[in-house]
């Protein structure tokens, strides 16, 4: 009876002991021997041996949140270089004090030297490591080296990979001029035929000087300011080139990705009003029963609110409003044309005209989808936009009515 | 192992552990392009007919596991050998399915750990609870059915919250006609996941209810046949057809989409602990097949042959290929070779051996 209790006793003890062998097995990397990575700049390096330059942006976790920070940057820059993305990884070691975690890479910028030699080769690492993840956005550094971007100070985040992030969000719910593109959107966008990925472009703005220390926001006006520039259009893994201003609009309606835009018409009475269109509704469709000549439609819903109306304009008779709710779909309309017109003359169906065909017709889209661009470049479209001013905010007419 | 019977309610969520097990983070049916979860419904229809069969073998015998009436049907020289590859072949499917969730763990998280460590405690986990006995695995069942649900309801609410799944993803339906879809049901999905119900035929005869116990199986092969079909339309439909076919994995990368304004994310551990649970299942379930054959067939006692055959489980499981590719490949082409012989010839043989009998030796008027 006592040598049973002893061993269930003995038993008792080895249970507890056990789960100590199972804390992570091999792969444990003590938090202390991390180093997070925050965002990720690829450069095209000189020859084929350095053909990635690849900077990691990494966060000095004492200097973000520990009690005794030295007063440093919050976060440092190495940069290995290789013929593979990995390989580079690698190479970086070599001024690393610590593992560089790539689990919580929140932006990838990607330079327009490389973007336009082609990203095929470089995004397969991305989703192939199981550390890295899909929801990181992609940027194109224009016009710029993309280490440049990963090296400039930030005011509203020690991080500036977390800076640039918030930077997208704001401006892509306000402006409407960009929108998130994610690691796996931009694999997609490579896959689709004839197109192309959109992804958003970065810069900076003022002196490089003194971008990369505290000093670039010791004053009011910082010396170089991280902005969000234009979309990049790609055909197939190339860039191509900048879509700009209303072109960029319009193809992000088409994504029907837009939160709130601002439209500004000028009336022909004279003055600029203002609206914000804060809702919009997208559909793509086709009529493709001959795939050699379809005819797509574009059906828009907006609803609009009035917020400058510099003007003499009656804005208590539903006629007025009307007729300005008509500016904003005639407004839309070139917005929609200008993206088609550009897309054109890129060459490439990153709107997913062509997805939208196969949907409609699978059969007919096998049998153009090898000269799609052609097809892409001529077929008919239609728009048929609709909006609508639902109210005239605080005020009905402006005080310039009654002066 | 005694006169165990198991409630209908236990029955029910360990088939639907067991049918859920790997299949629901591997892609599935992916021969079908993006209407996999179609090829998946009708592969649970041709099961249902399947597991139809052996359900009329156990109630005509509903005493005895499939390797007792095999011997009892076609006598004892013809019926031994065949008992005894069934045995082996539930040792395999075990062996096979330890090194599928192996390897996957170690893709997925664990890259430096010895593959055969991870072999190893899975294993052991499973025969210890064996080593307890069959109704403690499928007590456990019910625990553990109720976590996978809430990991699902749980990794669903969130995926609609981050506005990841775009329907749309899934059309063109039948693009390329039924075609596709019948060659996926053909070269997979009747078989994988739903004809390795041929095991629960030696696990039958410990049902609390002969009249309803077959009935609760299927529709547990129904519910998890629907979640799974569900669960690949969502696959698909987050990250599109062709990223899921590419991945061995593809509930993993969908999970990892889930991002609610930065805060909530990284949430992809929960399909480690779904595919942990579902291979600990899936394996325990073969592991527990294999064992009452052999208590059966050679008259041993149950508990004491769980070691030996952890030992072979592990050791088939290793030595089963040099790289995941190659098990992959192997297990591809076994489905439509070699499981049809076990899961369907060798059954309906012993189907039309029972009727004859019966009919010949039923009581007739007269």
């Amino acid at each position: 009876m006592k040598m049973r209790r002893l061993c269930t006793f003995l038993l008792a003890v080895l249970q507890l002991l056990l789960p100590l062998v199972l804390t992570g097995c091999w792969d444990s990397v003590e938090l202390n021997r991390r180093a997070i990575v925050s965002g990720v700049a690829i450069d095209r390096g000189e020859g084929e041996k350095e053909k990635y330059v690849v900077s990691f942006q990494v966060i000095v976790a004492e200097e973000i949140s520990g009690k005794n920070t030295r007063g440093i940057s919050p976060v440092v820059l190495y940069t290995g270089k290789g013929r593979t993305m990995f390989e580079a990884l690698a190479n970086a070691s070599r001024q690393t004090a610590r593992f560089l975690s790539l689990g919580h890479v929140r932006v990838l910028v990607i330079s327009e030297k490389l973007a336009r030699e082609g990203i095929k080769d470089m995004l397969d690492v991305l989703e192939r490591e199981s550390d890295t993840r899909l929801t990181s956005l992609i940027f194109v550094a224009k016009g710029q080296p993309a280490s440049e971007l990963m090296s400039t100070m930030t005011v509203f985040s020690k991080i500036p990979a977390n800076d640039l992030v918030e930077k997208l969000e704001t401006t892509s719910k306000q402006f409407g001029y960009n929108f998130r593109m994610e690691v796996d959107d931009v694999i997609r966008g490579i896959q689709l035929r004839g197109g192309g990925p959109v992804i958003n472009g970065v810069f900076t703005d003022g002196s490089r000087e003194k971008a990369d220390s505290n000093d670039n926001f010791k004053t009011i006006v910082p010396h170089a300011i991280l902005k969000v520039s234009e979309l990049a259009a790609f055909k197939d893994d190339k860039l191509k080139g900048w879509i700009k201003g209303d072109a960029a609009l319009g193809t992000v309606l088409l994504h029907n990705k837009i939160k709130e835009y601002p439209v500004v018409i000028s009336h022909p009475q004279g003055g600029y009003i203002a609206f914000n269109v804060y809702q919009s509704q997208v559909r793509l469709t086709v009529a493709a029963k001959d795939p050699e000549h379809p005819v797509f439609t574009v059906k828009i819903s907006q609803q609009v609110s009035i917020k400058e109306n510099a003007n003499e304009l009656n804005l208590i008779s539903p006629a007025t409003v009307v007729d300005l709710s008509s500016h904003v779909i005639k407004d839309t309309t070139r917005k929609i044309k200008d993206a088609i017109d550009t897309a054109r003359k890129y060459n490439s169906d990153y709107l997913g005209f062509g997805e939208a065909m196969e949907r409609e017709n699978p059969q007919g889209w096998k049998k153009v989808m090898k000269h799609w661009e052609d097809i892409f470049a001529d077929c008919e479209y239609k728009i048929e936009a609709d909006a609508v001013i639902r109210h005239t905010d605080m005020r009905s007419n402006s005080f310039q009515v009654n002066p | 192992m005694g006169k165990v019977k198991i409630g209908l309610l236990q029955f029910f969520t360990l088939t639907v552990l067991f049918e859920l097990g790997t299949a629901l983070v591997v892609n599935l049916g992916m021969n079908a392009g993006r209407d996999a979860w179609m090829s998946i419904l009708i592969g649970c229809l041709a099961g249902l007919v399947m597991f139809w069969g052996y359900v009329y073998l156990y109630r005509k015998h509903p005493d005895m596991p499939f390797t007792a009436y095999t011997r009892k049907l076609l006598g004892t020289t013809a019926g031994t050998p065949v008992a005894v590859m069934y045995i082996v072949l539930y040792m395999n499917l075990a062996g096979r399915d330890l090194r599928d969730g192996s390897t996957m763990l170690a893709m997925a998280t664990m890259h430096n750990t010895p593959l055969f460590i991870l072999s190893m405690l899975m294993i052991l986990s499973s025969a210890y609870v064996l080593h307890k006995g069959l109704e403690v695995l499928t007590r456990t069942s019910l625990m553990f059915t109720i976590i996978v649900l809430l990991i699902g309801v749980f990794s669903l609410l969130l995926l609609i919250l981050s506005g990841s799944i775009k329907l749309f993803r899934l059309l063109p339906v039948l693009e390329n006609g039924i075609g596709p879809v019948m060659d996926s049901v053909v070269h997979q999905n009747y078989m994988f996941p739903f004809g390795e119900m041929i095991c629960f035929t030696m696990l039958m005869p410990y049902l609390s209810d002969v009249k309803k116990g077959p009935w609760v199986i299927a529709a547990g092969m129904l519910i998890s046949a629907l979640l799974l079909s569900a669960t690949m339309a969502l696959n698909i439909s987050v990250l599109g057809a062709d990223i899921v076919e590419r991945s061995p994995l593809p509930l993993m990368p969908t999970i990892s989409k889930i991002s609610i304004s930065d805060f909530i994310q990284r949430v992809d551990i929960f399909v480690v602990m779904v595919l942990i649970i579902g291979v600990f299942f899936k394996v325990s379930v073969f592991f527990a097949a294999a064992l009452i054959g052999i208590s059966e067939l050679f008259n041993l006692p149950y508990r004491r042959m769980v070691y030996p055959v952890t030992l072979m489980i592990l050791f088939t499981s290793m030595l089963d290929a040099r790289s995941f590719t190659e098990h992959l490949n192997e297990g591809g082409r076994l489905l439509y070779t070699v499981y049809p012989l076990f899961m369907i010839v060798i059954p309906v043989i012993l189907i039309i051996v029972t009727a004859i009998r019966s009919y010949f030796s039923a009581p007739r008027p007269g």
